[in-house]
């Protein structure tokens, strides 16, 4: 049993002249009294052990299901407030935070029945958001909205979001009377669009995008389990005897998730610096344009690039005389070192126009 | 302990944004440069830089290809300004025949004297005073009847090895029920070159290579009986009711991509598509050359060797400069060509191209029927002026496809030849 001297033994005082990230880790490090029963209790309400596991998976199923099918038609509206409603209804954020818990007690019955859980409810969801959109059908067009778009290309931003998240899952879990804020985390790292995503993207037939979704969904999950355990440890949740049977072991549990975020970092960094290179090249082009036709207006552009070369098509409007794609293509090699594959479509300048009423 | 991870993973976020950074230097800095402009973009202008990547290796000598989807009318404005490219890469000879009038092009007279590819390349070389302007680097095959192996097998049709009997199993394909010929020429702008490929092959095929040439260089005139007779040769496919798919309003409104998409509906449509070698891009997804589709060459008169219509891109220098010369050699050798054949779509025009080269059976097989061929000869249209070959040959097609009047077509056509006529074409030799 700790006492609230615990947070000031380890020597690391919050002071005024401390950096910033070192005060936040020390405030989630902060231990709260916690009595066993009150530990049971918390664990049972994330993941019950006994016989309260049936309504609690009927609950979860229930709630999934309803959560998922908001999500997918919001996605499939383009809706974003249909979105972030289906976040607050989604139930997945419970047995993952279980997931951790379990991790740090090294309890395997919890262990193996919330992971049993998340897999099933991962299938279910994107069952669910395929079958929306079969029903759904007619309204989908062969593009993704850019609410479905957003979620199929994740980042290092993402992986940032997650991991965050996961920290503030496992603070709210490990100091009393902050549960309100679990909401709030569960917008912050949504479970259930991306998987609604994957859903939606199978229907369509677009593997990159499910694949890019289902990245997405991994990358929240493990973060989470990852961060979550790691605060949970640290705050006084996990008891002494707990931590002092555990150690020299809790590293051992965490390295496969520490090993599949590296792992999972990887496609993460690559697409990250894609979309830098991405955006760099974007100004490039832009600013050649600019010399070779100073009368044109970039009305939309849509850049990208693999490996050395580049894909632009654009819409210009001109007064000029238009200039001839070739002469703009080999300006952006010569001066930037990039081929490109180049589409220039041209809309008519609006020049003049006039209304009554 | 546990945040090791996450340590590691931030030196690798590190690393991969520096390699990022490092990636975009800009090119051609203290190299010599030569800039090949042409009509090949994205995936084949990338075959095409590929191709080429041994001699950079070897020379040092950077290659700036800027590649085009309006060759013809951008190298005439880039020509008219004197913004000369340093190698043009020419999809329609005729405008290197009038360039090298102009005195604008180089002649080669010292690239790659060993390197003499078929007749067609004799031809090229004479178009001003017996010198030679250009090399042949791509070659598309164009005298091929697509047809359906397994329809013929089902049905008991043969391939037929004269003209009489391509015929006669035309009837009775029209006789079985099914019209016999997919036929469409819709090409934007340029509709009606469909039908200039099958006058010049059917003008080869009556009349020989020597009329074919004369014919070409304007010597011989459209409104000529013997050019005449071709096109009725043709009207008797053309016009006879139900030998082409969907009749003579889809010859002239369906896309010529389209053309023979119906002979892989359940019930086919059609059974024979006259098209040449680049027909295998716009196959139906699916569709397997040598399974559900192949090829034979579309037959003679008489049952022999049937001669070859042939096309495709020359290369042609603007500047003089031993960088540029030593491009132009190597864009003569049968090497320059090997990436792109084994990348797959690439004929080459050379006999001792090497046929392991080829990764597809089909590309090796063009290049067979062009080193074997007895007769091969360029297409016409992309040798004649261009307000014949590319303007009222084009028109006329369509006018005598719309109405049937041979000889008001071939004045029509005759009609873009300016008053002081043709420039003389030495003609080639065959074999």
């Amino acid at each position: 049993m700790e006492t609230n001297d615990d947070h000031t033994n380890d020597g690391i005082a919050p002071t005024a002249e401390m950096a910033p990230i070192s005060h936040l880790w020390n405030k989630i490090r902060e231990r709260e009294e916690w009595t066993d029963e009150e530990r049971k209790e918390v664990l049972d309400e994330l993941f019950p052990d006994d016989h309260r596991i049936v309504p609690y998976t009927k609950r979860f199923a229930t709630l999934l299901l309803l959560s998922t099918t908001i999500a997918a038609f919001g996605l499939i509206a383009n809706s974003a407030a249909v979105v972030i409603g289906a976040m607050l209804v989604a139930p997945l954020m419970t047995p993952m935070l279980a997931l951790a818990a379990s991790l740090m007690y090294a309890q395997m019955k919890r262990f193996i029945g919330s992971l049993t859980l998340i897999v099933l409810g991962t299938i279910g969801a994107i069952a669910t958001g395929w079958i929306v959109a079969t029903i759904a059908g007619g309204s989908l067009a062969s593009t993704l909205t850019p609410q479905l778009a957003a979620r199929t290309t994740p980042s290092l931003l993402d992986l940032g979001i997650a991991v965050a998240a996961g920290l503030a899952g496992g603070y709210v879990l490990a100091h009393k009377g902050s549960g309100s804020s679990l909401p709030g985390v569960a917008i912050a790292v949504a479970l259930v669009p991306p998987l609604a995503t994957v859903g939606v993207a199978i229907e369509i037939g677009d593997t990159t995008a499910a694949v890019g979704a289902l990245l997405l969904y991994t990358t929240n999950l493990i973060a989470i389990v990852l961060s979550a355990s790691i605060v949970m440890f640290v705050s006084g949740f996990v008891p002494d005897y707990v931590r002092q049977i555990a150690r020299g072991r809790i590293g051992l549990r965490l390295l496969p998730w520490g090993l599949a975020l590296v792992v999972i970092a990887v496609p993460l960094t690559l697409h990250t610096r894609d979309v830098l290179r991405n955006e760099a090249f974007v100004r490039n082009v832009t600013s050649e344009v600019e010399k070779w036709d100073p009368q044109a207006a970039v009305v939309h552009i849509d850049a990208s690039l693999k490996g050395d070369r580049g894909a632009v098509s654009m819409t210009i409007a001109t007064t000029a005389d238009r200039q001839p794609a070739w002469r703009l293509a080999r300006s952006i090699a010569v001066v930037h070192g990039i081929n490109v594959d180049l589409a220039i479509n041209y809309q008519q300048e609006t020049t003049d126009a006039a209304s009554t009423n | 302990m546990p945040l090791r991870p996450i340590r590691a993973l931030t030196l690798l976020v590190v690393a991969a944004l520096l390699a990022g950074a490092c990636s975009s230097s800009a090119m051609l800095e203290d190299h010599l440069v030569v800039e090949v402009f042409g009509p090949y973009r994205e995936q084949d202008a990338v075959h095409f830089v590929e191709s080429l990547e041994p001699f950079e290796r070897t020379t040092g000598i950077d290659i700036l290809y800027v590649g085009t989807g309006s060759f013809s009318h951008d190298l005439q404005n880039r020509v008219a300004t004197a913004d000369y490219p340093d190698i043009a890469v020419f999809p329609q000879p005729a405008l290197i025949r009038d360039y090298a009038h102009q005195g604008l092009l180089v002649p080669l007279d010292d690239v790659s004297p060993g390197q003499q590819m078929t007749s067609i390349d004799d031809m090229l070389s004479g178009v001003v005073g017996g010198e030679r302007y250009a090399v042949w680097f791509r070659a598309v095959v164009k005298s091929l009847v697509w047809y359906s192996p397994p329809i013929f097998e089902a049905r008991g049709y043969a391939v037929p090895n004269t003209w009489n009997e391509l015929i006669t199993l035309t009837a009775r394909m029209r006789d079985d029920g099914t019209a016999p010929w997919c036929l469409t020429m819709e090409s934007f702008a340029a509709t009606g070159w469909v039908g200039t490929d099958w006058i010049e092959d059917i003008v080869l095929r009556e009349q020989g290579p020597e009329v074919y040439d004369a014919w070409v260089a304007g010597t011989i005139p459209f409104t000529d009986d013997r050019v005449i007779h071709a096109f009725d040769t043709f009207g008797t496919i053309v016009h006879e009711p139900g030998w082409v798919f969907g009749g003579t309003h889809r010859v002239l409104n369906d896309p010529w991509q389209d053309a023979q998409s119906p002979m892989f509906d359940t019930e086919p449509g059609c059974l024979f598509n006259r098209q040449a070698s680049f027909q295998q891009a716009n196959l139906p997804s699916g569709v397997v050359v040598g399974n559900d589709t192949d090829v034979f060459i579309l037959p003679s008169m008489d049952g022999g060797e049937p001669p070859i219509l042939a096309s495709g891109d020359l290369a042609a220098m603007f500047t003089d400069r031993p960088e540029v010369r030593a491009l132009m050699d190597y864009l003569a050798t049968p090497e320059a060509g090997r990436a792109w054949a084994e990348t797959g779509g690439f004929t080459s025009p050379h006999p001792d191209f090497d046929p392991n080269w080829y990764t597809e059976a089909f590309d090796r097989r063009m290049g067979e029927i062009l080193k074997e061929a007895d007769v091969v000869r360029f297409d016409g249209s992309d040798l004649m002026i261009p307000s014949v070959g590319t303007g009222t040959f084009w028109a006329g097609m369509v006018s005598y496809v719309r109405n049937g009047d041979a000889h008001a077509a071939a004045a029509e056509i005759q009609a873009g030849y300016p008053e002081v006529t043709h420039f003389p074409v030495v003609p080639s030799s065959d074999g």
